[in-house]
């Protein structure tokens, strides 16, 4: 009698383990064996599985940035439970996989992890304004009401309305954020101008036998930039951005061949008549028409201050004038002289020929 | 050669995690939510000589396929039944005609073939459960919205048509309509 | 559990309804406010064209759904068939918190002196049912006003010569004319015609807390992302909700009028958002669910006194419907005019809305709002191709050089022209659904053809190289623009309701939307409508005692 109850005692404890085993092995396995295996086996995930092998961050394996089941207690378990039900209930289309917000700002944790350079000049500069920066600025609030557009620039990956976010929604304040969790959350995170998945260049030496093979005279992509655009909720790729056609008076202005100005414009984007310098646009006219966004300004940060020295060593040997003395935004930053619309004329009386 | 109790364990467990997970992914055969993979064929050859392919991206590239697959499952579910006769009666015009598929027909025999199909001429025997002329409007509607279309429907993709018409999408247009001096002042301050 | 009796019910929160609730509210009436659909936001669909309100392909953004409704359309050869509400034969108007003035166009038009008085101007027509309205355009005139500032109008007061007088101007400026309408005020002017701005119920500038208008090309047919445009569901419902007397209820379709023994209107009878049945009581029941919906609210509220439905004593519920029939021409020009400045409509030429030779009434001609891409897919000259290499070049090469000028010709109503409710086909509550028949005037197409004509001919002279007509008028109305279901007037004979839209012998029961026009004018019909919503609310606020009507 004592010996079946041990029996049963044993034979128990021996099928827990093999459960245990059969889990643990499960759960090791689909996080160490490679993504063909796994993850991307399912035809859902194979077109970002595909996108990823050949991006920059093909050596990184994916929960290193959409996380593991366990990472994170219950939250991770019950979310990646729910995206196995969804995949076998209702077998969605790999067109219809999108990333929550949520995920967006797990996920932009993780690209902190590595990129703590380009997070930390992110965040000092213009672009990691948060929903309650944005959303509760009283002069913008007393002169303009909020609305469904907002989203398109600021928030472009929140899944509610205008509505959802703030309260009133009138020119009348006291603001406040209805939805309190998000206020500290920024509106443009990593991936509003990134894709995570996206062709990169190859990691590789030069072979010095073929000189087109090292870097100067190598075709550089980098085709991790691209707009998130909310309406349609995919990413644009640069190449895909329309370069609109900018107006200054009747002229057609020459605007920057970079493609990254394709981006930029997407939200510094002029009125609908397309002057340049009208509402939030910035296309250089003038002087500087043609040159590109970067070419001033540190990606990131946006930082500009040194930008004037890239191109303009100290006083001119020409016309004895140093830039950065004169009357414009760059030394006096209320200056009428705009570097973005400087022009010969706005310094120099006679037109210059 | 000697291994430890732990890697033992670890290989183990890697064994049995597999076994228990390579036959759950299986059994995905046609990429189409509606279509066959031979019935997505006729319908892309098909779209693709009503939007065909020039300078700029034609139905093909823009999948169109993609978008009327997407819409019989869901706004268009009372197409279902006329897509399917409609393409097996293409199919069996194009072989008595051809002695091929309609897919396999080079580009002259294909439009020559909907010429007819758009007239109603196509031999009748084939269409007795749907009309010829019905379905070759109905295939070219779709078609135009699949390509003119937005791309969230499956569609247009990259917006293929708005670039081919010189249409920017997105509208660039800005928002900041008010004489604010904020970002000049808050540079001030620096 | 049983619903509070109110003062007042209105059903239908469109263009009509919600003026006269929130009139009713504002003055103290307790007030229910029926919708079948619910709020619509910019974000459910945003510039999706395929599920836009001029392309419902995909299905219908602001309402109703294809799953729960359907109409049954009896073709000319007399056989019927069952349409879904994405299908351009159901006259979809749109069924959401504001219904059409969400996504409408937004032309802010007052009739004209003449469009009140057809009869006594044009003489009877021959196999028509034209008449004179029982008010004029002077007894409309404050309410026109009141609509304009209320739900704000930008446009430029004393540009259009033939407009009737008005005691105020525009609240806002006009809209800048976009390239198109540059050309062709030129050409117009050449020709010794008098182009003006169209008034627009648009935001030119900053209006009643909501910001200006930033010209988005995905205007008509859309919701507008910066709330610039304006519709009931953002001035008076909101105003009517926040009195405190008025409750809205979405998703609520209204089944029947309940009246009583000696017949007046007691309440409605409708299904809530859980398709559960349910009795609202109310003193007063107004109608605004447009021409069609109104029509067959009334035939379906059946009782003692009144058998046929609720004032068809005299069969003229339902009769006359009308819409306009769109008319003009389109032009090829050898340079780019299209700007992708939205939402492209900014110039009308009013010249022809009357007095024109051996014509009976006509319409204003404006240029077109932007067609998208699908839409202009089946933009094309007469006889050529489809589908293949020359129809998309024609796409790729045409589609910034077209010129559309056309606009909405004043039909002239028949008594044919008409809803009933279908015996067999019902919705998803069992509600025997709206069943459209008859055809437009034999008239209409000779109006057409004289706009269209006098469109070519401007087109011509702007410099279109190639220019051909779309002459409307055939077939069957109705459309967003439906009418005159049930007609006031002051025979009780020929006509539905008095002049202030009461149902004669139903001194309880209102109308208050198009369905009430008796001719439908030459013009976009919402300004009319909204201010037959004040009009209608000012009587009963004025006339209503508490218990009865003085």
């Amino acid at each position: 009698m004592k010996n079946k109850i041990f029996r049963n005692i044993i034979r128990s404890l021996l099928i827990l383990f093999v459960i245990l085993i059969i889990l643990g092995g499960s759960y090791t396995w689909w996080n160490a064996a490679s993504p063909e295996r796994t993850c991307a086996s399912c035809h859902e995930i194979s077109p970002s599985h595909t996108t990823w092998t050949a991006s920059a961050h093909r050596d990184i394996s994916c929960f290193k940035c959409h996380g593991t089941a366990l990472e994170n207690g219950w939250h991770s378990l019950s979310e990646k439970t729910r995206m196995v039900m969804r995949h076998i209930q209702n077998k969605p289309h790999p067109d219809d996989i999108r990333l929550s917000e949520a995920q967006i700002f797990e996920t932009m944790e993780r690209c902190i992890s590595c990129h703590q350079t380009e997070y930390a000049n992110w965040l000092a500069g213009g672009h990691s304004a948060t929903y309650a920066d944005i959303l509760l600025d009283e002069t913008h609030n007393t002169t303009e009401q909020l609305n469904f557009d907002c989203l398109r620039c600021h928030g472009m990956f929140y899944e509610g309305t205008i509505p959802d976010l703030v309260e009133p929604i009138s020119q009348h304040g006291p603001w406040s954020m209805k939805d309190k969790k998000i206020a500290d959350k920024p509106t443009m995170p990593c991936m509003t101008c990134h894709q995570i998945h996206s062709k990169g260049e190859p990691a590789q030496r030069p072979d010095y036998s073929s000189p087109n093979n090292i870097f100067y005279s190598r075709n550089m992509e980098n085709n991790s930039l691209g707009f998130f655009i909310r309406n349609e909720k995919i990413h644009f790729d640069l190449a895909n951005l329309p370069t609109p056609v900018i107006l200054n008076g009747t002229d057609t202005v020459q605007t920057p061949a970079d493609l990254v100005y394709r981006l930029c414009v997407q939200c510094h984007a002029p009125s609908v008549w397309h002057q340049a310098g009208s509402h939030d646009d910035r296309t250089p006219t003038g002087v500087h028409e043609g040159i590109s966004c970067r070419a001033c300004h540190e990606p990131h940060s946006n930082y500009q201050r040194n930008s004037c020295d890239k191109c303009h060593p100290g006083e001119s040997k020409n016309c004895r004038l140093d830039v950065k003395t004169m009357n414009t935004t760059y030394f006096l930053p209320s200056s009428e002289n705009d570097i973005h619309f400087v022009s010969c004329d706005d310094c120099h009386e006679n037109q210059i020929r | 050669m000697e291994t430890s109790r732990r890697e033992f364990l670890r290989q183990l467990s890697l064994a049995c995690g597999s076994v228990l997970f390579i036959p759950a992914c299986a059994g995905y055969d046609s990429p189409w939510r509606f279509f066959s993979e031979k019935e997505a064929r006729t319908v892309i050859a098909f779209a693709g000589q009503i939007i065909p392919a020039d300078q700029d991206a034609g139905a093909t590239d823009a999948n169109v396929v993609n978008f009327i697959d997407k819409q019989l499952i869901g706004p268009y579910t009372r197409f279902q039944e006329e897509y399917r006769k409609g393409i097996s009666a293409i199919e069996n015009s194009a072989q008595k005609l051809f002695q091929k598929a309609f897919y396999e027909l080079d580009r002259d025999n294909q439009t020559g073939f909907m010429e007819q199909m758009e007239a109603g001429k196509l031999p009748e025997e084939f269409w007795t459960e749907v009309n010829q002329r019905s379905f070759f409007n109905l295939v070219l509607d779709h078609s135009m919205q699949g390509f003119y279309g937005s791309p969230r429907h499956g569609g247009n993709k990259n917006y293929v048509s708005y670039k081919m018409m010189r249409l920017d999408y997105p509208h660039v247009l800005g928002q900041n309509r008010y004489e604010s001096k904020c970002a000049t002042a808050k540079l001030m301050e620096l | 559990m049983k619903n509070k009796h109110v003062n007042a019910i209105v059903v239908g929160a469109g263009a009509g309804g919600g003026i006269v609730a929130k009139e009713l509210a504002v003055a103290g009436l307790s007030v229910v406010l029926f919708e079948r659909g619910g709020w619509a936001t910019y974000d459910d669909h945003n510039d999706d064209e395929l599920i836009s309100q001029r392309t419902t392909v995909l299905g219908n953004a602001f309402g109703p759904d294809d799953k729960r409704h359907r109409r049954v359309v009896v073709n000319s050869d007399g056989s019927t068939r069952i349409v879904l509400p994405s299908e351009g034969s159901y006259s979809n108007n749109a069924a959401c918190v504001g219904s059409g003035t969400v996504s409408y166009g937004a032309m802010a038009w007052r009739f004209m002196e003449k469009d009140f008085t057809m009869k006594s101007t044009y003489g009877h027509v021959e196999g028509s049912t034209l008449d004179d309205w029982p008010i004029n355009y002077f007894d409309l005139e404050p309410y026109y006003e009141k609509a304009e500032w209320e739900i704000g109008v930008s446009g430029e007061s004393g540009a259009n010569p033939f407009e009737s007088h008005r005691e105020k101007p525009y609240p806002m400026p006009p809209f800048a004319y976009n390239h198109s309408a540059n050309i062709l005020a030129d050409a117009a002017k050449r020709l010794g015609y008098s182009p003006f701005p169209i008034p627009m119920l648009r935001n030119s500038v900053r209006y009643g807390g909501r910001p200006a208008c930033y010209r988005m090309r995905s205007c008509v047919g859309f919701a507008c992302p910066v709330n610039a445009k304006c519709g009931t569901h953002n001035t008076v419902i909101p105003t009517a909700l926040d009195s405190g007397n008025c409750e809205l209820r979405t998703h609520c379709q209204v089944a029947e009028i309940m009246l009583d023994e000696k017949g007046r209107a007691t309440g409605v009878k409708y299904f809530d958002e859980k398709d559960k049945g349910q009795i609202q009581t109310a003193d007063i029941v107004v109608v605004s669910a447009a021409a069609v919906e109104t029509a067959r609210l009334l035939l379906n509220s059946k009782s003692k006194l009144f058998p046929n439905g609720a004032g068809n004593n005299n069969d003229w519920v339902g009769r006359n419907l009308q819409g306009h029939a769109y008319t003009g021409a389109h032009g090829l020009m050898n340079d780019d005019v299209y700007d992708d400045v939205g939402p492209g409509a900014t110039l009308a030429i009013a010249d022809f809305n009357h007095d024109n030779p051996g014509i009976v009434g006509g319409g204003v001609l404006c240029n077109e709002f932007t067609a998208m891409p699908y839409l202009f897919s089946k933009m094309r000259p007469p006889g050529a191709k489809r589908w293949g290499p020359e129809h998309k070049e024609y796409q790729r090469s045409q589609f910034k050089k077209l010129i559309r000028l056309h606009g909405p010709f004043q039909e002239i109503p028949n008594f044919e022209a008409r809803v009933t409710v279908d015996s067999e086909v019902k919705d998803h509550w069992g509600i025997p659904v709206a069943r459209l028949s008859g055809s437009r005037h034999p008239y209409d197409p000779t109006g057409c053809q004289y706009m269209s004509e006098r469109a070519e001919e401007i087109l011509k002279e702007a410099g279109a190289y190639h220019t051909w007509q779309r002459v409307g008028g055939r077939g069957l109305s109705g459309g967003q623009h439906q009418a005159g279901t049930t007609r006031m007037g002051n025979d009780p004979k020929i006509s539905v309701t008095n002049k202030f839209g009461q149902v004669h012998e139903i001194d309880n029961l209102f109308i208050a939307d198009g369905s009430l026009c008796v001719t439908n004018g030459g013009f976009n019909p919402a300004l009319t409508i909204m201010a037959l919503g004040y009009w209608v609310g000012d009587y009963i606020v004025k006339n209503w005692n508490g218990s009865k009507f003085k």
